[in-house]
Order: C-alpha cells, then sequence, then structure tokens
C-alpha cells in the first residue's frame, strides 16, 4: 500500500455496517481474554514472560544451536534462511525433490512474510489454507486481516456468497454451522491428500528440539500427520529454552488470543513418524538487526496472541488492510517501520497511545511506548508530513512551558467557540473527515476547572 | 534461481548466528518458576468442569466395567468412535495429554469424527507448569487435546468440529481410588 493508514481507515470506514460488526467482533474476544486471564497469578506469568523471552533473545544463538542439535539427532531436517527471498527458495527446494504438486498449509504469519503462496504457485505448486479463516481470505484472492482471526472482516452473509461459488452451498446459506462444514468437507479432502504439509509453529523448545503449533480446527495436525513431507516455517524469535518457559506461554497464549484456556490441539512434535521427513526453516529476514537495536528489541518477545488488535480502539474501527503490512494493528505499527521506514511511517501514529495495548500484552511488551520512540525517529528522519514540521515546532515551544501552555489554552478555546461553523467543519480541515469532527471547545481547562472548584490550589 | 545448495545454507547459518553475536544482547536471567494459586477443591472436580465448557464431555469408568460397554453408553449408534489412552489430564484447561507412542498412527487424534481419550484420574494435573514436565523425555510427537475441534473463523459464532473430531469423550478409570 502507498496511501498513509487514515486512507486505509477511510475506505474501511466507507461500510460502515461492516466495520460497526469488526469493531464488535474484536471487542467481543477483548471481552473473552478478561475473562479467561482472570486468575490469580496472571500478572506473574506476564511478568514470566517478558523474562523468558528476554532470556532467549540473550541467549538466541546458543538456543538456535542446541535446537537444531537435538532436532537433527531425532531425524529432522534443519535450514537456515537469512531473508524470505532464501527462505522461499528452501522450502521450493525441498517441495519439488519430492515431486510435490499439492501443499495444505496450516495458518502461519511467517509465511504470510515471505510470501511464500505467490512464490509456490508461480512454480506451479498448488498450495491451499487449511485454516476456515485462511482459506475464506484465500478464495477471496486476500490475506489475513488480522493474525489470529483471518477473516474477522467478513460477514456471515460474505462467506455464504463466496461458499456459493467455490462449495455451490446454497446461496442463501448464511448459518456458520453450515458453511464450516462445507469447507470441513473440502478442507479435509485435502489435508488428507496432499503431498506435503506446511506449518508453522507457536514455539520452538531448545530443550527439546521440539516443534510446538497450536490449533483449534485441527488442521494443522490433519495435514501434518497424513502427508509424507513436513516443512515448519517459523521466525528465530520463536525459541523458547526449555518446557517450562513453554507452560508459561500456553498458560498465556489462548487465554490473551481468544479467551480460551488452551487451544484445542497443542501439538509438540519432535521427530517425523516412520517413513516421513520433516524439515525446519529457521527463518531471520531482519529478526537479528532488530535485536542489534536495543530501543525497539523487546517487540521480538511478541507471541502472536492477536491481544493488542483486539483492544485497540484504531484496528477496530480501521480493519486490517489498512495498516498495509503484513501483521496490523499495535504490534504491527511497531514491526513495520523497521522493515521500511518510508513505506511505514504513518502506522506509529494509528494510535491514541491510549496504552490499552501494552496492558493486555502477554509479555508485557511496551507496545505505547515503542510507538512513542517511533514517531520520535521518524521526526528525526525529517519523515513527517510536510505539514506537521511548523506545528510541532509550535507545540514544542507551548509545552515546554506551564504558563504559555494555559495561555495557549485559553485562546484557542476562545478561537473555536467563535470561529463560523464551516471553518471549523470544513474540508481544509484535517481533524475532520468522515466519521469524525471537531467536537466544541470546552468553556475551560481542567486546571481552571480544578482550581474553581477547589481540587487545587 | 534453482535449489538451495549445501554451501549457501550453511553460509546462512553462520551469517545469522554472526549477527545475532554482534547484536550484543545483554545476557538475561531466567525466568524463575510460577507458582499457581492453588485449585480449589479437588482437581477431578476441576478438570470435569472445565472439559465440560470447552465442549468435551466426562464420563466414569468403574472398577470391573468393561471399557466397550462405557463408550456404548454414550457412543450414537452406527457412528465409529477412536478410543486412545492418554498420559495424563490438566486441571486448569480441561486437557488430556496422548502420547504417539501410545497410538497406531499420529493421525488417530485428529482424523476420527468422534474421539475418546482414557486417562486415569490420579494422573491428573494442576496447571501447565506440572503438565510439561510430564512429557515423556525423548517423545517424538504428542498432544494437549482440549475438546472437540471448534472454529469461529465466520463472525466470531463458536462451530464445534471444524477439521477435527466433532466431539470429544474423556473416560476416567479408577475414580474409587482417587
Amino acid at each position: 500500500m502507498t496511501g498513509t493508514h487514515a486512507d486505509g481507515a477511510a475506505h474501511f470506514l466507507n461500510r460502515p455496517e461492516s466495520a460497526a460488526a469488526h469493531d464488535a467482533a474484536l471487542w467481543f474476544i477483548r471481552g473473552k481474554r478478561d475473562t479467561a486471564s482472570d486468575i490469580p497469578e496472571w500478572e506473574a506469568l506476564r511478568s514470566a514472560g517478558a523474562t523468558l523471552k528476554a532470556h532467549a533473545m540473550g541467549s538466541l544463538a546458543e538456543l538456535l544451536e542446541t535446537f537444531e542439535a537435538r532436532a537433527t539427532a531425532s531425524g529432522v531436517s534443519v535450514h537456515w534462511a537469512s531473508d524470505a527471498a532464501e527462505h522461499n527458495e528452501i522450502v521450493l527446494g525441498i517441495l519439488r525433490s519430492k515431486g510435490v504438486a499439492l501443499v495444505s498449509k496450516s495458518k502461519s504469519m511467517l509465511t504470510e512474510e515471505c510470501g511464500l503462496n505467490e512464490h509456490l504457485a508461480a512454480a506451479g505448486i498448488s498450495v491451499i489454507d487449511t485454516d476456515l479463516g485462511e482459506r475464506i481470505v484465500q478464495l477471496a484472492g486476500e490475506g489475513p486481516s488480522h493474525i489470529v482471526a483471518p477473516a474477522i472482516h467478513w460477514r456471515r452473509e460474505e462467506v455464504a456468497q463466496l461458499f456459493h461459488r467455490h462449495f455451490g452451498t446454497p446461496a442463501n446459506e448464511t448459518s456458520p454451522e453450515a458453511l464450516a462444514n462445507a469447507a470441513r468437507v473440502h478442507l479435509r479432502d485435502t489435508l488428507l491428500h496432499a503431498d506435503a504439509a506446511i506449518t508453522g509453529a507457536n514455539a520452538l523448545v531448545a530443550e527439546t528440539g521440539g516443534v510446538v503449533v497450536c490449533t483449534n480446527e485441527g488442521n494443522a495436525d490433519l495435514g501434518m500427520h497424513s502427508a509424507p513431507l513436513h516443512i515448519v516455517c517459523v521466525g528465530i524469535e520463536k525459541i523458547v529454552a526449555t518446557l517450562d518457559d513453554l507452560a508459561v506461554i500456553l498458560r498465556l497464549l489462548a487465554r490473551s488470543a481468544t479467551g480460551q484456556p488452551s487451544t484445542v490441539y497443542t501439538t509438540h512434535v519432535a521427530a517425523p513418524r516412520n517413513g516421513a521427513e520433516m524439515h525446519v526453516v529457521l527463518v531471520d529476514n531482519g529478526r537479528s538487526a532488530r535485536l542489534a537495536d536495543a530501543e525497539f528489541r523487546s517487540a521480538l518477545h511478541c507471541i502472536r496472541c492477536g491481544a493488542c488488535l483486539n483492544t485497540c480502539p484504531i484496528y477496530r474501527r480501521s480493519g486490517g488492510y489498512s495498516y498495509g503490512h503484513v501483521i496490523p494493528g499495535p504490534i504491527g505499527a511497531i514491526l513495520a517501520p523497521s522493515t521500511n521506514l518510508e513505506q511505514h511511517k504513518s502506522l506509529p501514529f494509528a494510535s491514541t497511545l491510549c496504552g490499552s495495548c501494552g496492558d493486555v500484552c502477554p509479555v508485557r511488551i511496551d507496545i505505547p511506548a515503542q510507538l512513542l520512540a517511533w514517531r520520535g525517529r521518524i521526526a528525526r528522519a525529517r519523515k513527517l508530513p510536510r505539514g506537521y514540521r511548523p506545528g510541532m515546532r509550535w507545540l514544542g515551544i507551548v509545552l515546554a512551558n506551564p504558563r504559555r501552555f494555559a495561555r495557549t489554552g485559553r485562546r484557542l478555546r476562545w478561537l473555536l467557540g467563535s470561529l463560523p461553523g464551516f471553518l471549523k467543519r470544513g474540508g481544509w480541515n484535517r481533524w475532520t473527515r468522515p466519521g469524525r469532527s471537531l467536537p466544541d471547545a470546552p468553556p475551560e481547562s481542567f486546571r481552571e476547572w480544578a482550581r474553581r472548584t477547589g481540587r487545587m490550589r | 534461481m534453482g535449489a538451495p545448495n549445501r554451501e549457501n545454507a550453511v553460509s546462512s547459518r553462520d551469517e545469522i548466528l554472526a549477527a545475532i553475536r554482534r547484536a550484543d544482547v545483554p545476557p538475561s536471567p531466567r525466568a524463575a518458576p510460577v507458582s499457581a494459586a492453588p485449585i480449589e477443591g479437588p482437581l477431578l472436580e476441576r478438570f470435569v468442569t472445565v472439559l465440560r465448557q470447552v465442549g468435551g464431555h466426562s464420563v466414569v469408568r468403574h472398577r470391573d466395567q468393561p471399557l466397550h460397554d462405557v463408550v456404548a453408553s454414550f457412543a450414537e449408534p452406527g457412528t465409529a468412535s477412536t478410543v486412545v489412552r492418554g498420559r495424563f489430564g490438566v486441571a486448569e484447561n480441561g486437557s488430556v495429554y496422548v502420547d504417539a507412542a501410545d497410538l497406531g498412527e499420529r493421525t488417530d487424534v485428529v482424523r476420527s469424527e468422534h474421539l475418546v481419550l482414557v486417562i486415569p484420574v490420579v494422573a491428573i494435573v494442576a496447571t501447565m507448569h506440572e503438565a510439561v514436565r510430564q512429557i515423556p523425555p525423548g517423545s517424538g510427537c504428542g498432544w494437549f487435546l482440549s475438546g472437540p475441534s471448534k472454529t469461529a473463523d465466520i463472525e466470531q459464532s463458536l462451530v464445534i468440529g471444524a477439521q477435527g473430531a466433532r466431539t470429544l469423550h474423556v473416560i476416567l478409570e479408577d475414580v474409587d481410588a482417587a
């Protein structure tokens, strides 16, 4: 996407009913997360999650070497890819060496990041995404708009039309049960007969050399245990040191993601089954560079639960595509700029800095602080929109002095109260867009109110 | 471009590891064990409650009762169930650990429409902290299975029976001994 996040959001809001449904669906998940996280040791678990991830990043090379040694000893082939292109070539090379024509793929944000499907399709290999939400967006020629619920922006009537075209279900069949069942029949056929299965991984465990995959649908398991070839595509930051660390991650992950105490299937696979092959592709693609950047390093702790997306007032009202990055939402807004600052410079501003993302993050990534730090970097790189610069300079002067701040506030309140309406609401005003308007100025400032009511001397 | 050759793969490995070491991240201590608040009441009770919440069912097998009689007591006539022995259960999330070493095929846990897991009641642990330590050392593959397969990908509407089992029963053995 070449436009800004605000452009993408405006496009999303062109369909107000879908936008409202999107907002409500995400807030529903947020509520389930709140209920599920209501366990006495929740905050201690979050702290443990932060600590174990910091530990893993502090000994990443050793942990990856240990993982490689153990996995190799169990008969797993371990590959290393510096970037997306190398990852795609490695996977294609493995598939070609086995003459694979049809691949079943379970959800993996890493393969989305690398553009694997397109790469394999160009080489004549069919890839079927087998997570229901991913299959919906794949049939529609889209990418996922949410990292856990890829089709969260789809309404059941739209799914009904899509399945009517592709699976021949009745056009007016909109019950989720019937639609999911139609997908089940079609997907199980693929899952049981594909030549190879590709999965992501929720964690790698150095202690066991095992790969951990969490799903609710069972698609990853049906695929990886049926096909003669299983390829795991995973970012190097997904590693944890021990099974004890894994327990902490597993207790945090599903509760934060969907409000479940556990995913239905939590699979620990450390060796291929008899007669089958298993490969793990460890992917860097910018992760080691981020590791060297102390300010933004902790974004690598992310376990991709999606809680920060679900809670974010901006994400809920702008949709995943408005971010123009494979990982959307608050976590995407702090990951994307390091991949291409120019392209993603609007994302750290797609936030009110309300702090909710940081509050729900299961591994305590200080997302609001990183959003703010990115804004600073973008300003210092002189990449702020032209119109912002004088304003920011002026704000810097005003905010540096309490008296000046109070005086300016008084003047602006007067000005806003006296300007004719067309000036306040005209198209020239950046702050007024469809769906948002400039509020009326309050009669007094917070300080004035506090002083008048005797709450502050 | 052709398939990557061996030398390429080796150099990328070294390159990535070198880049990680160059990043010079300060060593950071291991996480201390999290002490989970004790579960109130018997673990069995919690396990059964959570299992029901995640869409599964529990059935007690009494002493000397043949297993197939227990399965027959809940199975719909004419349906085939896959009965699998689990190693232990986890009270906090209603899951049962199944190890591939106990199965004919790994697909057994996910291919069947109706899955039945059998565990001794005494083998229920409180949380995942204890559970991961009971994964058999050297296990090639194992699962924590928590309820039947499900999806909420269409408008967050919960549908039981996505790609895997549509029903999941856990048979609890040796209740009298517990």
